[in-house]
């Protein structure tokens, strides 16, 4: 399985991981993944695929705050020059909610029997992955009945903006998303509008 | 409640009062010793020579310069390395069943200048075996001297000097470099232990090791120096003592050791770091002394520890350097320049020392997961775990 995923991009490794989501710490420094990408984790049994929803860069230790360092440079990139110890003190990270997973080359959208595993590698999804997964918009319920840090409908929005890259056609894609959406929010037209509204790129 | 602060606010009150009106004091003390340093100014090789024949209950600063010469800071190179070492350690506890030490040292190393980069390490190292428990000394038996309590603050010290010395060998040839260590490059604490205990930590153990990075200096530019932030040493104040002293050869225990009130306690309660305060200007050093102590004197040979003052901000630091430094101009102006530009860039301490303690650091936490570990680790073995009953009163409390 490794040998296959040699050519994906590696993004960073699981650090914290629950049923329903996972974190993992970046590779390198301020690398994470735009929020909505479609990422995937591998475990013995079954690849767990999940939308980035959130992401930080803080210091490796907590009690230890970064502080400001920048006022006598003339930009910020000065500082990391002046202070290399900072990139080895710091680390990013992102956090993913697992909306799916694939057995025996089957795609399910629901909720994998394990969470991840720790320190197995996250990567990107391909193109080709990401156009399979989005078939279905059974992912979409996933992501409008979780409770996370950042508006639900934010998250849906960056996720279909991420996923309609792929197509040759974007905005037909995204015209699909919106009538699913539709369907799924009922008569909560507030919130479509939102989201609508969040899809323009 | 275990400490009672309500006992403690009138006791608090009390040394306050004291602290202000000795402050006022010391005031008037540091007032007469700038007096007498400026008198001093142009007798300084009969200041030396009286110094060189004094037998003084305190520790007097030999002399190169005149008290008052300070020194500008040269530009920072455009390419520079720092090296820095500090530790932590577990002691061994007698109430644990397991006889056993732990040092952790933490290492850094930081490159500046076109490709800046920097490497944070730290070297755990748990010692077990009986050669590491005691010192013996060679060829006797019956004598060992069990390395615990202050005996393994200074092995650590060695551990330390070790690690620089494994750092400074890794590094490219062509960059000029400082090698730091935190405190006194001078282990006082080993004057209170038989002779092999210095021979073995000190001749075989830290002096050796400077000795190995002295050498790299045959191929490039290394400096050794140790940072101690608001020391509290008099050794150039004792010079105005021995200065003011009627007595041609002062011998404290001669002249002084009936008489209540000496003339040199004119300048009483007065620290170093007090006096060049107000003799640097910011990033200034001062003149270079020499430590007359006698652990150097006896051990230290071609590494005879020197020191000088530094202005950083509002503080004055201290930097000890072997002799082959403050012997050699460049070296000498390396340190001055980069131990100031290190306190710059570490909110007035040097950042390579700030980080390597935060890589060295064993939390009490952390001693308590050591211990817990080495004990299930024990028990996973079958081994017996004997804790004293003292160990375990202190963990499970009751009422």
């Amino acid at each position: 399985m490794n040998i296959r995923m040699d050519n994906a991009q590696r993004l960073g490794e699981v650090i914290e991981a629950s049923t329903t989501d996972f974190t993992a710490q970046c590779f390198e420094l301020f690398q994470s993944p735009p929020l909505g990408s479609l990422v995937k984790t591998i475990d013995e049994s079954a690849e767990l695929f999940g939308i980035v929803c959130h992401a930080t860069t803080a210091s490796l230790e907590t009690g230890r705050r970064p502080i400001a360092r920048g006022k006598d440079e003339t930009n910020d990139e000065a500082i990391y020059q002046s202070n290399p110890q900072l990139l080895q003190l710091l680390r990013s990270e992102f956090s993913v909610l697992v909306v799916g997973h694939k057995k025996n080359e089957k795609l399910y959208y629901y909720l994998p029997p394990k969470p991840a595993r720790i320190h197995s590698f996250v990567y990107l999804s391909s193109t080709d992955e990401m156009k399979e997964f989005s078939q279905s918009f059974d992912f979409l319920n996933v992501l409008l009945n979780s409770h996370l840090l950042i508006p639900t409908e934010e998250l849906v929005a960056a996720a279909l903006r991420q996923i309609s890259q792929v197509f040759e056609d974007p905005y037909s894609f995204l015209v699909t998303a919106g009538k699913e959406l539709a369907i799924l929010l009922g008569g909560d037209f507030n919130q479509i509008k939102t989201i609508m509204g969040k899809l323009k790129q | 409640m275990s400490l009672d602060l309500s006992k403690v606010i009138p006791q608090v009150g009390g040394m306050i009062t004291k602290l202000k009106s000795d402050g006022e004091e010391r005031q008037k003390h540091l007032q007469h010793s700038l007096d007498i340093l400026c008198n001093q100014i142009d007798n300084i090789e009969d200041l030396a020579e009286k110094i060189e024949s004094s037998k003084t209950s305190w520790l007097v600063a030999g002399l190169t310069d005149r008290l008052d010469q300070h020194y500008k800071v040269f530009p920072v190179p455009p390419e520079f390395t720092v090296i820095a070492t500090d530790g932590s350690h577990i002691d061994v506890d007698r109430h644990q069943s397991a006889r056993c030490y732990l040092i952790n040292i933490g290492t850094v190393m930081l490159h500046y200048g076109i490709s800046p980069h920097a490497i944070l390490n730290s070297v755990p190292h748990l010692c077990s075996k009986a050669e590491d428990l005691v010192i013996t000394p060679t060829g006797i038996k019956g004598r060992e001297q069990p390395i615990e309590g202050n005996l393994l603050g200074i092995k650590r010290s060695v551990e330390e000097c070790y690690q620089l010395v494994k750092l400074a060998g890794e590094l490219p040839q062509n960059i000029q470099t400082i090698a730091l260590v935190d405190g006194s490059l001078i282990l006082w604490s080993l004057e209170a232990y038989p002779q092999f205990v210095a021979e073995e930590l000190l001749d075989k153990g830290y002096l050796h090791y400077i000795e190995e990075i002295r050498k790299l200096n045959s191929d490039r530019e290394i400096a050794l120096a140790s940072y101690i932030s608001f020391p509290r040493s008099t050794d150039v104040v004792n010079t105005l003592r021995v200065a003011i002293c009627p007595h041609g050869s002062p011998d404290c225990d001669r002249y002084c050791s009936t008489s209540d009130r000496r003339d040199c306690d004119v300048v009483a309660g007065v620290r170093d770091r007090d006096l060049f305060s107000n003799i640097l200007g910011q990033g200034d050093r001062s003149s270079v002394f020499i430590s007359r102590s006698s652990i150097v004197k006896k051990w230290y040979g071609i590494h005879q520890i020197y020191f000088f003052y530094l202005k950083v901000e509002d503080e004055i630091a201290r930097i000890e350097i072997p002799q082959w430094v403050a012997e050699d101009e460049s070296l000498l102006n390396l340190v001055h320049t980069l131990v100031l530009d290190q306190c710059q860039r570490g909110q007035g301490y040097p950042v390579a020392l700030s980080e390597a303690h935060e890589k060295a650091v064993v939390t009490g936490v952390d001693r308590e997961n050591f211990w817990q570990f080495v004990e299930s680790s024990m028990t996973d073995d079958h081994l017996p775990t004997f804790t004293s009953a003292k160990s375990r009163s202190k963990r499970t409390r009751w009422i």
